[in-house]
């Protein structure tokens, strides 16, 4: 039997990616299908009656959205659920009795929920590519996969930050679903998922970038086709704030939230 | 490490902890030692739990100070908690995994891998080896408590804390668990366990500590306890009637039956006698020792007061 130094994180980060590839069906698969249906439904059926500006495609505008979206989301999902889950049976108990470190925890659930995110993006990408490819005759190719990569990571760990934070404060399974429902649900979907904020109104205009998520959604526009509706250097200022604000507020909440169970 | 060998495993100095308004832990000392085991008792609510809590950091002391082997469990509570294996009062769920997952996983968070021929004797002394692959929740609850003590030993602690280890379990499980803290005591490991069972723990321990409403009234060695604070009882039948005796341990006196209750020093025969009954007269005797219990009731009574 040998002692590790950093054995614990990696047993925790290894409980975390086995955990949601055992209910894959749920985690992976779900995600996929339902950012098929976007991309079937706005990007095949709607997309040509649709103009963007810029001489690109609807279907083409569409998919970078959708994989930051379906990145964002089981970011989210990943880490809250998990922690949720192990409020719930006890596990927490189990890790704060343990000589785990917050840190220790925020990476490997944000590590965990990145590989996740990240699973469930390529795969929506995937997805996108095939319909692209099916209805344009070749392939749309990643413009700047560095830029991509960027915002990919940050934003899943700034979501799984946000994840592990809400977790830790709920009180129900209710207020966890009223959080991703009420609050980032609309904030993504308003983030220019499905439109471009240039086409939109100024006062709009001026709503939707007080909005973080239009950076990071540009950020992956911008990775994937090369154009999007802001600065890089300010939608990287923006994406960098809200990992440091959300590590800081996952930190907060795993140094002084209760591990008790429910 | 010279700090961990001068050290006792387990110190805990004028511990209080507050639930808002609620003490549940009042200003308790106590101290473990290796291959000793120490047994706090103690009604529901008296704080047992509260104090296992604080060892493991799951609550914060409002006051006083726990050390592990020297270590802070506040200000170092990485090294501290490595020391240490805790099988909680409530058992754990684990959700999709199965017993071996759960146990190179929990190995691993404290810095031990595990091979598989260690998991497999680990497993199979605690009678866990053939379900395996089972998931918590397809355990039955005698199984639930055997895999949250394979867990707790699984890194092999020096300190190992148990929670009421054997409430609700039947009795071959509770006596196989017992014989099992008497191995891990041969092996020096220091252990603290609570428990409502007076009779075990006055089995098992060889400390004990009185917990009511968060105070220790009374702690020492179990043996010391027993003595000191329980009586002889000794009820005897003569082959004739006595005139009323005038001695302060006889108890009643009904014919030929007399009951006398003598300290626990005293031996059976010294004790008839000094209390001026004639040996030769004795056709029958029943002697009962006092016992942990017998010390814990009076103990209580007297903190009530
Ligand atoms: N998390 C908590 N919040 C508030 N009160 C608590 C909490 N845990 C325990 N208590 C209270 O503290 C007292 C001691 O409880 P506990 O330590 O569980 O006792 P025991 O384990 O001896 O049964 C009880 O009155 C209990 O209701
Ligand atoms: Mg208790």
């Amino acid at each position: 039997m040998k002692s590790q130094k950093y054995l614990p994180f990696f047993s925790l980060l290894h409980r975390e990616i086995s955990r949601f590839f055992k209910v894959a069906a749920q985690t992976v698969l779900t995600p996929m299908i339902n950012s098929s249906l976007y991309l079937l439904i706005f990007g095949i059926s709607l997309g040509p009656s649709i103009h963007i500006e810029g001489g690109i495609s609807y279907l083409a505008f569409l998919i970078p959205g959708l994989v930051m979206m379906a990145c964002l989301n089981n970011s989210f999902q990943n880490s809250s659920s998990s922690v949720v889950g192990a409020k719930f049976g006890g596990d927490l108990e189990d890790l704060k009795s343990a000589p785990l470190t917050p840190q220790n925890l925020i990476w490997a659930y944000s590590l965990g929920a990145l590989t996740r995110g990240l699973i469930v993006g390529s795969l929506t990408f995937l997805v996108g590519e095939i319909f692209f490819y099916v209805s344009e005759g070749h392939w749309l190719a990643v413009q700047h996969p560095l830029i991509l990569m960027v915002f990919l990571v940050i934003g899943s760990f700034t979501f799984s930050q946000l994840g592990i934070s809400v977790a830790f404060w709920a009180k129900t399974f209710d207020q966890l679903s009223a959080v991703s429902g009420f609050v980032l649900l609309p904030l993504i979907y308003l983030g220019g998922v499905f439109y471009s904020v240039s086409n939109l109104h100024p006062f709009w205009q001026a709503v939707s970038r007080s909005n973080p998520l239009l950076y990071l959604i540009n950020g992956v526009r911008e990775g994937i086709l090369g154009t999007s509706d802001v600065q890089m250097p300010l939608a990287f200022a923006v994406a960098l704030a809200g990992f440091l604000v959300t590590h800081a507020l996952a930190y907060w909440s795993l140094k002084k939230g209760s591990y008790l169970r429910w | 490490m010279k700090k961990s060998q001068d050290n006792p495993p387990l110190k805990v100095q004028n511990l209080s902890k507050f639930y808002g308004s609620l003490q549940a832990v009042n200003q308790v000392t106590f101290e473990v030692q290796p291959g000793e085991v120490f047994g706090l008792l103690g009604p529901n609510g008296a704080g047992k739990t509260s104090i296992i809590s604080t060892i493991v950091t799951l609550e914060e002391p409002t006051q006083g100070k726990i050390e592990i082997f020297g270590h802070d469990v506040q200000k170092d509570p990485l090294t501290a908690k490595s020391y240490v294996g805790w099988v909680p009062q409530e058992v754990i769920n684990h959700g999709f995994f199965n017993i071996c997952e759960i146990i190179k996983f929990h190995s691993g968070y404290f810095g031990k891998s595990l091979s598989e021929e260690e998991t497999n004797q680990l497993l199979k002394r605690l009678d866990l080896y053939n379900h395996r692959h089972k998931k918590v929740k397809q355990l039955s609850g005698g199984m639930k408590r055997r895999l949250m003590i394979a867990k707790a030993l699984c890194h092999n602690p020096k300190i190992l804390l148990l929670d009421e280890p054997t409430a609700g379990v039947d009795i071959d499980l509770r006596k196989s668990l017992w014989d099992f803290v008497k191995e891990l005591r041969s092996q020096g490991v220091a252990i603290l366990l609570t428990t409502h069972y007076l009779e075990e723990a006055e089995n098992l321990c060889d400390r004990v500590g009185f917990l009511s409403h968060g105070r220790i009234l009374r702690i020492g060695q179990t043996s010391e306890i027993v003595t000191d604070l329980t009586e002889k009882t000794i009820e005897l039948i003569l082959d004739r009637e006595l005139p009323e005796l005038k001695n302060s341990w006889v108890q009643s006196q009904k014919g030929n039956e007399i009951h006398l209750k003598v300290p626990m020093t005293k031996g059976v025969f010294e004790g008839v006698r000094l209390a001026g009954i004639d040996l030769s007269h004795i056709k029958d005797i029943r002697v009962k020792d006092g016992d942990l219990e017998d010390a814990f009731r009076r103990v209580m009574k007297e903190g009530q007061q």
